[in-house]
């Protein structure tokens, strides 16, 4: 109990070098809160923006066509038919269903061409799976039988479109023979997937199945179902192709994420790397910290010894004395951690600071918020107070191993 | 005076029935024969040219010229003017490949690229590319008869044949009746919308031929934009090294 109490009125002696420490430590503490905080949310929102502007939770496809998806080729299309679409329709846990037939394009405004991915759609099923209509910032999505197009606010700003202009989108037919597509913009969508703002056109499906000589066949079909259940839907499915002949798969959204998915763990890999560091800072203040104690008190630790108090109890006394700024460290870094990721969550980070997330491959489009992660709090306290009471032993152990006389002797 | 009159009217006669003649034949022609005729005239074995392309797009003007080695299914192109220098694209039947000295990289033009401006220019890869017989692509009618720039046309339409693979769905050839050689084409989408057309400003006679040597290619969906095209310089028939039309000569 006396090692104890003497360990935590040391903590008073030195209040400068101290606070100095537990200073380091939670500046350390927080920033790696703050990166896991903002990665997280970054993972987070990336994901939620591939599900609901991209993807849906599961596409079903050709094998064939899946392997070259990126190609946006008009072969392996899948033929529409009324039950097939209510197979899947159906199946438990799809909660909608979006036929999409996505082609290449050259967007032309008389002036100037850019390439474009057009993309087919039924508004109304569209409509079930993404969350893209909630974005429109001027004008409608088009509604059922009209032929109009949507697109992006940026891919507008590029080619100076307005809501109401017409545009030519020319394309290649199934025979590889140009066609134009020759139709008036209904609305401007700004959604939070920087993808759709950039470079899609959004045509109803029957304009685009005539336009491309396609019949009526889609590319894929997107599916929104219960989130987190992807995998046991995808079985469900693919068992009900397999029952009724079909050689369709369905894809998970995590397969069209890849680069994202790879982005998110080069990024565990770099929070690894922060958490090092930090741990590093932590450990290098306290064993230094513990060594200038131990120096100081060299005569101290002579006389207790001379006095009869044993080795162990001598680095209880430093132990605790270290653990004390492991605790006081680890608290500070919590709370201003907490403060920081609270700020995080509330209004984000602008990522307009480090330029064009798309450019990186991250699907997002101008403010990264922050998320809660309770347990990095607790775990990153635990392995503070860890990592202070383990760095502290050596040197400890290092002072109460000096010989009491050549201690008290000490100049 | 009376012997004079009769030469006359034997000589008046005889242009008559030379021309009836020539007129006769010209119409009986079919437009598959019209259009082969035109091929024959317009293509070769071997050529080496020089040529320069003025590309302008709205006040801004960028002329290119080039040095081109062809041969009835290759060609080598290799850009001389001081910012392209280097620049060579080759194409090996339907292969196009190109080579950037900046980037020291061959690149493998395809898919979508293709339908991109070659060079900024209004012709894109894939015209350059279109080396097939038009007669196996498209079948052909005349439309019509009229004259173009002075000279007398028939006007022939081609429409893709069903099931091949063409570029342009509908073209219509204006071809100088008695050059044949055609002076004005419009490419049409399936659509009905014409997307490019090429119109032939000059065209000499050499060794034996009519080549136009100075035609304009428009994209119809861009205002104020034309690529003209001048041949400044070619000769037929010269042998061609077969290494020519290699990967290793692009670098």
């Amino acid at each position: 109990m006396f090692s104890f109490k003497l360990g935590l009125k040391n903590l008073t002696r030195q209040k400068r070098r101290n606070i100095l420490i537990i200073f380091v430590i939670a500046f350390a503490f927080s920033s790696y809160l703050l990166m896991d905080s903002l990665m997280n949310g970054m993972e987070e929102m990336s994901f939620d923006n591939i599900k609901n502007y991209d993807t849906g939770n599961i596409q079903v496809a050709y094998p064939e066509y899946w392997e070259d998806r990126d190609e946006l080729l008009l072969e392996n299309l899948i033929y529409l038919n009324q039950d097939m679409e209510e197979s899947i329709k159906n199946t438990d846990g799809v909660l909608g269903m979006s036929p999409e037939l996505r082609f290449k394009a050259n967007l032309n405004n008389g002036i100037d061409e850019v390439a474009v991915r057009g993309v087919g759609i039924s508004i109304e099923q569209y409509n079930e799976v993404f969350a893209t209509q909630n974005f429109v910032v001027e004008g409608s999505m088009f509604a059922p039988g009209e032929s109009k197009a949507v697109i992006g606010t940026s891919l507008a700003e590029l080619m100076d479109l307005k809501v109401n202009d017409y545009i030519t989108l020319l394309v290649r037919t199934k025979e590889d023979t140009f066609n134009t597509i020759d139709i008036e913009i209904a609305g401007l969508v700004r959604a939070p997937n920087p993808m759709i703002n950039n470079g899609i056109v959004f045509v109803p499906l029957d304009v685009a199945q005539e336009a491309l000589n396609v019949d009526n066949m889609v590319s894929l079909f997107a599916l929104k179902t219960v989130s987190g259940e992807e995998d046991r839907i995808i079985k469900r499915l693919v068992e009900s192709f397999k029952n009724k002949d079909l050689d369709l798969k369905a894809y998970s959204w995590k397969e069209s994420a890849a680069s994202v998915i790879a982005l998110s763990a080069a990024k565990k890999g770099g929070i690894g790397a922060v958490l090092s560091v930090v741990l590093l800072i932590g450990m290098l203040g306290i064993i230094n910290n513990v060594i200038l104690s131990a120096l100081e008190r060299t005569e101290e630790i002579g006389m207790m010894k001379a006095l009869g108090m044993r080795e162990w109890e001598i680095v209880f006394v430093f132990m605790v004395e270290a653990t004390g700024i492991g605790v006081l460290g680890g608290l500070a870094g919590c709370l201003l951690g907490y403060a920081g990721v609270s700020w995080l969550a509330k209004y984000g980070f602008s990522i307009a600071y480090v330029g064009d997330a798309s450019d990186f491959g991250v699907p997002i489009l101008d403010r990264i918020y922050g998320t809660w992660n309770y347990p990095a709090f607790s775990f990153l306290f635990i392995l503070g107070v860890i990592i202070a009471v383990l760095s502290s032993i050596l040197p400890a152990y290092w002072a109460a191993h000096k010989d009491p006389v050549k201690a008290i002797y000490h100049r | 005076m009376k012997k004079i009159k009769g030469f006359l009217l034997i000589g008046i006669i005889i242009s008559i029935l030379i021309t009836s003649l020539i007129i006769t034949t010209a119409v009986e022609m079919t437009a598959e024969e019209i259009i082969n005729k035109r091929d024959n005239n317009e293509y070769f074995d071997t050529a080496q040219m020089e040529a320069e392309m003025i590309i302008v797009s709205g006040n801004r003007k960028i002329i290119k010229t080039m040095v081109a080695l062809t041969d009835k299914k290759n060609s080598f192109v290799e850009f001389t003017n001081p910012q392209d220098r280097g620049t060579k694209f080759l194409k090996r039947e339907d292969d196009l490949w190109m080579f950037f000295p900046d980037a020291e990289e061959i690149i493998k033009i395809s898919g979508h690229m293709l339908n991109q401006g070659m060079m900024g220019s209004d012709f894109s890869y894939q015209d350059v590319m279109e080396a097939d017989k038009l007669t196996d692509l498209y079948d052909f009618k005349i439309i019509g008869e009229e004259e173009f720039e002075g000279r007398p046309c028939y006007i022939l339409e081609g429409i893709a044949r069903e099931g091949v693979k063409v570029s342009y769905y509908r073209r219509v050839s204006w071809i100088d009746k008695e050059r044949f050689i055609g002076l004005k084409e419009e490419l049409y989408a399936e659509s009905g919308r014409v997307l490019k057309e090429t119109r032939v400003n000059e065209v000499q006679e050499i060794e034996g031929r009519w080549v136009p040597i100075n035609s304009v290619m428009e994209n119809k969906l861009r205002k104020d934009t034309y690529t003209e095209f001048i041949i400044t310089l070619i000769k037929f028939n010269l042998e061609i090294p077969e290494e020519t039309f290699s990967l290793q000569n692009l670098r």
